[in-house]
């Protein structure tokens, strides 16, 4: 396997992953910047107008998300590559499509005033009392529409592939070996099960998402066509909920791969294991639901599993990989750099980050912190310490295997400045939260602004360190193929 | 190999007698899901035939599918709206293109569907899983009567037959996904 050609291969692979993970690295500093006007504008430093405030919430929203899970999906594309035959047209494609995407959002948002948030709750398109017109909403649509189109082709792709290797979804989560049909040692690998999984949920979401957002571009052009809004916001956040969930589920492959190539021990897939990504798979799709406990028009029974499996949710994944990390890296006199480094804090800030979100999605709390600054605090912890330092991670990794770029003292202030950064962001949010500031406000009362203003602060430093992970990046793409280090990779027969 | 063509010619002409057609389109739901499918299964029909007498021409046109699905795509499209419906029971011509256009890319349809492979198939039929499910919602809560020929009550008719079929597909992929596979020699692409 180790012949020149399926180096070249891996190689050309390579340079598309790094297109993914460069594009959506810097996409993810530029909407740190808006994150930090917010805070300015909230914290009362400087004038934002109240337009331009939502204008910003709604790219920064978007932009995060899409990004995000654009970086993401190239992570698991280029392990999952490794096990399965994926198309390398298709991933292009891919690119291709969210890269229109997101040309049209943005255009939409800042040419044409378009301000929903990235949400976009039906009727909210179509009624913005002329704070936008039909134009900036179509463009914001359509560009979600044709961004979804691209990741579902991805995801059409990566079933295609799991099924013809290993025979059906279930197999690909490892049912067979549950089922006592084949032995845990022939389990399919870690990458693959978390494949399967983001290919399952993320495939639904993208369906409900193309309903509503075709539901809200026929309700936009012509408002005389309306539609149930109960049942709008239900699709609405099927899709919004899951396909920001599935963003931690793409980018922790890059734990299980790298860690064990890092403390040189294996990481045997369990039964455990498998029946935990099982979980994982069934409840992320159901749990959206705690996004409506307070619509009393909901059938009780949803909002009581909502709350239910929303506890649950996370949970089985996030002990298994947490515990097996621990269990692989422990005594085991891992090399720490950056790749590892942040591999293993991005285990920490979800770890953290899950606890708010617990704590919020109980019934009880939410009827007090519901719309507060709390629901931004857990998931800016957990997307920014958890999933987008997977994503950083990965980028260090593929620049020590496949490149001589060497980190510097730099590269190691910046992973310090991140972390602490990052966790100041999520505290400044969860004590405003606390005090009740509600979200999603552009003006704050005086006493809700020093959080803000805090917060503003540590951005910057965010986005410096962000910068210099950027740089390290962009420095490895320019000395790509040159030889990396002894980790370098080959495909498993 | 007449077959297919018999079989195709035999559903069209049962279609065009004005009794039989007359009477399917006075009920939207099967104007809409009854008529309109069958005359893309005659096309399907007379497509077989077709690519048997002359293979060349569907290599020149539609050498991988792709360009056949687009216009299968637009068409079908179009004939779900609900004002094309309307409108092909008020004109003359707007019924004659629909006997003309639906069995078209039913021959269309045929060809591509062998060229487009798994892949461009689970696209496709994904596509219009989302699209059946929004049609079927538009219909059902439309609180207005959407077309000047059929009646509300028609309307939610149909919307729940939208339902129907989109709940089939639903289950028609879930046994797909999870049903083993590894047995089948070719699934690729
Ligand atoms: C410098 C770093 C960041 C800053 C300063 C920042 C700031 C903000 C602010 C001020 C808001 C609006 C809060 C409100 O509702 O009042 C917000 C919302 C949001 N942020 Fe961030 N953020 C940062 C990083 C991130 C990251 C890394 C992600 C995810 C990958 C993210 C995702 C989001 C999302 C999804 C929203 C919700 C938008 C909405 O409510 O529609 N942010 N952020
Ligand atoms: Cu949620």
């Amino acid at each position: 396997m180790s012949t020149a050609i399926e180096n070249k291969k891996l190689k050309s692979n390579n340079k598309l992953v790094s297109t993914s993970l460069l594009l959506g690295g810097v996409l993810i500093a530029v909407m740190m910047i808006f994150g930090i006007l917010m805070l300015l504008a909230q914290g009362g430093v400087i004038d934002v107008s109240d337009a331009a405030f939502y204008q910003f919430l709604t790219i920064h929203g978007t932009g995060m998300v899409g990004a995000a899970a654009l970086a993401a999906a190239g992570v698991m594309w280029y392990f999952l590559n490794r096990y399965v035959e994926l198309s390398k047209k298709i991933f292009i494609w891919f690119l291709g499509l969210v890269l229109i995407g997101v040309v049209l959002v943005v255009i939409g948002v800042f040419s044409f005033k378009y301000a929903s948030a990235w949400t976009f709750l039906y009727p909210l398109p179509a009624i913005s009392a002329n704070a936008w017109g039909v134009t900036g909403a179509l463009l914001y649509l359509f560009g979600m529409l044709i961004l979804g189109t691209g990741f579902l082709l991805l995801y059409i792709d990566t079933g295609r592939a799991i099924i013809k290797k290993y025979g059906s979804l279930g197999k690909g989560l490892g049912w067979d070996v549950l089922s006592g049909k084949k032995k845990v040692s022939d389990a399919p690998p870690k990458a693959v099960v978390a494949s399967t999984m983001v290919t399952i949920v993320n495939t639904t979401a993208l369906i409900a998402g193309a309903a509503v957002l075709i539901m809200n571009i026929i309700n936009v052009i012509n408002p005389s066509f309306t539609f149930d809004p109960m049942l709008a916001k239900n699709l609405t956040y099927a899709f919004g909920h899951i396909f920001a969930n599935a963003i931690i589920y793409m980018g922790v492959i890059v734990v299980y791969e790298l860690l064990p190539k890092y403390a040189n021990r294996p990481w045997a897939v369990s039964k455990l294991f498998l029946v935990a990504w099982t979980m994982s798979t069934a409840f992320t799709l159901v749990i959206y639901t705690h996004h409506m406990l307070m619509d009393f028009a909901m059938p009780k029974w949803m909002l009581i599993m909502g709350q239910a499996l929303s506890y649950a949710n996370g949970l089985p994944v996030l002990v298994v990989t947490a515990y097996g990390a621990l269990m692989v890296v422990y005594k085991s006199g891992i090399k720490w750099d950056m790749a590892s480094g942040l591999a293993f804090l991005s285990m920490f800030g979800w770890t953290v980050g899950v606890v708010p979100a617990v704590v919020d999605a109980t019934i009880v709390v939410n009827h007090v912190m519901h719309n507060t600054k709390w629901v931004p605090g857990h998931f800016h912890m957990y997307m920014g310490l958890g999933a987008v330092v997977m994503l950083f991670s990965f980028t260090y990794y593929l620049a020590k295997i496949d490149s001589n770029v060497k980190e510097s003292k730099l590269d190691k202030i910046a992973f310090w400045c991140y972390a602490i950064a990052m966790f100041a962001i999520s505290a400044q949010f969860l004590v405003s939260g606390a005090l009740s500031t509600p979200r999603r406000w552009a003006i704050h009362y005086p006493g809700w602004m020093t959080p803000a203003v805090f917060g503003a602060i540590a951005g910057v430093f965010l986005v410096i360190a962000t910068t210099i992970f950027i740089i390290h990046f962009v420095r490895y793409l320019k000395n790509r193929g040159t030889v990396g280090s002894g980790l370098n990779e080959q495909k498993p027969a | 190999m007449k077959k297919p063509l018999v079989i195709g010619s035999l559903i069209l002409l049962i279609l065009i007698i004005p009794p039989i057609r007359i009477y399917m389109e006075s009920i939207m739901i099967i104007h809409m899901l009854i008529q309109l499918p069958l005359l893309i299964v005659v096309g399907w029909f007379i497509g077989e035939f077709l690519m048997d007498k002359a293979p060349r021409v569907f290599e020149l046109l539609n050498d991988n599918g792709i360009p056949g699905i687009i216009v299968f795509v637009a068409i079908t499209m179009f004939w779900m709206l609900p004002r094309t419906l309307d409108e092909a029971l008020t004109f003359p011509l707007y019924e004659l293109f629909k006997f003309i256009s639906l069995p078209l890319v039913g021959i269309l349809l045929v060809d591509s569907w062998r060229k487009i492979k798994v892949f461009g198939r689970v696209f496709i039929f994904l596509n219009y899983l989302s699209m059946f499910g929004l049609m079927g919602w538009l219909y059902l809560d439309s609180p207005i009567q959407i077309c000047n020929n059929y009646l509300l009550a028609q309307q939610k008719i149909l919307g729940w037959g939208f339902i129907f079929i989109t709940a089939l597909m639903v289950m028609y992929v879930l046994q797909y996904v999870f049903t083993d596979h590894s047995a089948e020699e070719d699934i690729s692409e």
